[in-house]
């Protein structure tokens, strides 16, 4: 019997596993992936790359796992392969999996590839992923077999409801249908209280934590507050920031797309080389301040290595400009992110977000009550901040407008893996959850609405006003349900119904049942959810609303049949669409 | 000992007494349990320049013509096949010193723990006695130790004589 943690990255995936035991340490599983044709060996992280070779590219046996085969490949070879040719690799796919834009479930990925290569849904891509690992745990350890509710995957905090269900749904498809989710800055959280089992010392009630997880694809910022409850410390998630589509890889990208101006033409696999090279170059810069540069070489194609190369080099001040100052620049506690409004009909493509400054995002997540949180403690998490010289500047940035605000500078939590602790703290979690450990506290960090159209008579040409109905308050927790109260919907049975359905982050305090007359700017729209009730068409129904936030996290919308009526007793749910319309 | 650590060394695992030995209770590498014909070290010498080749660039580094190139040519090549080959030791091998000291010190032979009666571990030079083993002497060179192998499990039916393919570019 082992506890088990996932790490479904953006750019890698990690696991880990936990003896039963609450002394028993956290070990990091090494994912045995293929790392070339017939080549199969064990890493620490398995790249979250999925390439789709056509039948004919490798012999079968070439490709075969020692738990399974196929065409569809996960891991360093993926990666390494998808470099070499065209519209093959799917990357990101858990970035896809919360782009509202796109057709989630359909067979989207990769995005350019040619007329007639297959397709994966994001669903599909991610499923692989825990395919994989969980393939490898079982062959590997066929006598500690992993049950659903041990094993603990985590997901972005502002993973919104329905990537969260997709990421679900994924996991179901793999063959865990009742694994439970985590958030990802409460997994590194974790993490740290693993390797410090002196926490309840070094914390005190009234605390402030904050995590800042700048990972390969996305930037995660949560409030975890301590606080005592019946004579010990607990602690409780408070925020959650939006999600933001920027991280790591980006950063790496606009050092290689500088580097290579001042290159001849690099190909598709030289460029490829080039970003690994920006990034061990830039980790080497800021972590030694004396240098000055950092030589970057990209090997010609042919066999002829020394005369086919094509140096460069990367230059302090430019790593300086573009990643320290472009990514963490120093700003006041009231910059806000600039966003520009984006054009209506854009390519199909990730939302990538427009502005690159990390530490305005944390302003605008600090700054959301109005007044500043000022955290008294910081966890850094994500490889980016192995570079020490970012983890300074964030600091030093938050440290400033503490400062301003008559507060003491804000301590950072040290001792943290920041490549696997998200996969160790959800190992670490999936035992204290079954075995009655710490848990922090939180339940879902967004509150919803459901859009209602005002009763007006129709006008031409203008839409009647909407107004927003909270159908679950924020912080709702795991395995509680409730009833949307005062108010009934009635339904046509027999076609489909559809909510317009809202979600917020930072509306903290409107009660369920709530009606708000207009719809406010801090809430944003998700794909409709929709509901078919099966009966006779033109009928109606009269129903009433219920939330559910199962055990494992997830939150379901209810319809139940009104007492008195012919449909008491019954009860449908509504299912997110997965697309949000145009309007 | 020596002998079959370093077969098992090619063939891409450490025997557990062996790893024992040296104070790993657990070799770290996983292999793959599929029964395969056992490889001669033949093949293990092969992987080993193939993942060099395909990590590093190594043969075609050895033997390209380099007398035509400046230093400044070749070094900026070599920086990028050094870090790249280092990342391969790391990766690959467990690699320790024989004896952890302070090189130009004089050190016991004990200093060398369970390699200390080893033939081959330590070799003597300099003044060597009339007969008899020394007790010890002045650390020229700590000597390297390899501690773990872990290789990539390879398919049975991979060409392993094939170094690196050679690319086409379908246009």
């Amino acid at each position: 019997m082992r506890y088990f943690g996932i790490d479904l990255g953006t750019t890698n995936c990690a696991a880990a596993s936990a003896a039963p035991g609450q002394d028993a340490p956290v070990e990091q599983f090494a994912i045995p992936q293929l790392v070339a044709p017939g080549e199969v060996f064990a890493e620490t992280v398995l790249p979250s790359a999925l390439y789709l070779a056509s039948g004919d590219e490798f012999p079968a046996e070439a490709l075969e796992l020692p738990w399974g085969g196929g065409t569809r490949i996960a891991g360093r070879f993926a990666l390494r392969r998808g470099a070499e040719t065209t519209g093959r690799l799917v990357t990101s796919a858990k970035s896809w999996l919360s782009a509202t834009q796109a057709e989630r479930t359909a067979p989207i990925l990769p995005p350019n590839a040619p007329p007639g290569v297959e397709r994966v849904s994001p669903v599909e891509a991610s499923r692989a992923f825990l395919e994989h690992i969980l393939g490898a745990w079982r062959h590997l350890h066929p006598g500690e077999p992993l049950q659903d509710r041990c094993v603990a995957l985590t997901v972005p905090a502002s993973f919104d409801e329905v990537a969260r269900q997709l990421t679900q749904r994924a996991a179901e498809q793999a063959g865990l249908p009742e694994l439970i989710l985590l958030e990802e800055p409460q997994a590194a959280l974790y993490a740290w209280i693993e390797a410090h089992p002196d926490w309840r010392e070094l914390l005190k009630p009234g605390d402030l934590i904050l995590v800042v997880d700048v990972g390969g694809g996305t930037t995660d910022f949560t409030l975890i507050r301590a606080a005592e409850r019946e004579g010990s410390l607990e602690l409780e998630r408070i925020a959650v920031g939006d999600h933001l589509l920027l991280g790591g890889d980006n950063m790496d990208l606009a050092l290689a797309h500088a580097a290579a101006q001042r290159m001849p033409k690099l190909d598709a696999a030289q460029f490829h080389a080039l970003w690994q090279q920006c990034r061990l170059a830039k980790e080497a810069l800021l972590e030694d301040p004396s240098r000055t540069e950092a030589p970057l070489a990209v090997a010609g194609r042919g066999s002829s290595l020394i005369g086919g190369t094509i140096r460069g080099k990367l230059q302090r001040e430019e790593v300086e400009a573009i990643l320290v100052d472009g990514f963490f620049p120093r700003v006041g506690s009231h910059e806000a992110p600039v966003r520009r409004r984006r054009a209506a009909l854009a390519e199909l493509g990730l939302p990538y977000e427009q502005d690159p400054a990390i530490t305005k995002h944390l302003a605008a997540f600090l700054r959301r009550g109005g007044e500043l949180a000022c955290p008294t403690h910081v966890l850094f998490n994500g490889g980016v901040f192995r570079a020490a010289r970012l983890r300074e500047r964030v600091t030093e940035v938050l440290n400033g407008w503490l400062a301003e605000e008559g507060r003491p500078p804000a301590q950072v939590l040290e001792g943290g893996d920041l490549m696997h602790a998200v996969a160790r703290g959800a190992a670490f979690y999936a035992r204290a959850r079954n075995e009655g450990g710490i848990r922090i506290r939180g339940g879902i960090p967004h509150s919803y609405y459901i859009g209602i159209e005002a009763a007006m008579p129709a006008v031409p040409g203008l839409k009647p006003p909407l107004k927003a109905l909270s159908v679950v308050p924020f912080g709702m927790e795991e395995g509680t349900q409730a009833a949307v109260p005062g108010r009934d919907f009635a339904l046509y049975v027999g076609e489909p119904a559809e909510f317009r359905f809202f979600v917020s982050s930072s509306r903290k305090h409107d009660p369920i049942g709530e009606l708000l007359e207009e719809i406010p700017e801090e809430l944003e729209e998700l794909a409709p959810v929709e509901i078919r009730l099966d009966g006779e068409p033109g009928t109606v129904a009269r129903v009433t609303l219920e939330v559910h936030v199962t055990e494992t996290g997830v939150l379901e919308l209810w319809a139940k049949g009104l007492p008195g009526t012919p449909h008491e007793g019954r009860r449908w749910k509504l299912e997110f669409q997965l697309r949000r319309q145009r309007a | 000992m020596a002998f079959r650590a370093f077969f098992s060394i090619l063939g891409g695992s450490l025997p557990a007494d062996i790893a024992r030995a040296h104070g790993y209770e657990k070799a770290p590498a996983k292999r793959a349990e599929t029964p395969r014909e056992q490889p001669g070290p033949e093949s293990g010498a092969l992987q080993l320049l193939g993942l060099m080749q395909r990590e590093a660039r190594l043969i075609d580094f050895f033997l390209e013509d380099i007398s035509p190139y400046t230093d400044e040519q070749v070094g900026a090549g070599v920086r990028s096949i050094h870090a790249q080959c280092q990342d391969l030791l790391r990766k690959h091998f467990r690699l320790a010193p024989v004896i952890d000291g302070v090189e130009g010190t004089f050190v016991k032979t004990e200093s060398a723990g369970a390699l200390a009666r080893e033939p081959g571990a330590i070799r003597f030079t300099g003044n060597l006695p009339p007969q008899g083993r020394p007790a010890g002497g002045v650390l020229r060179h700590r000597g390297w130790r390899a501690d773990s192998v872990a290789l990539p499990a390879v398919s049975p039916k991979q060409n392993l004589s094939i170094l690196a393919p050679a690319e086409l570019e379908v246009e």
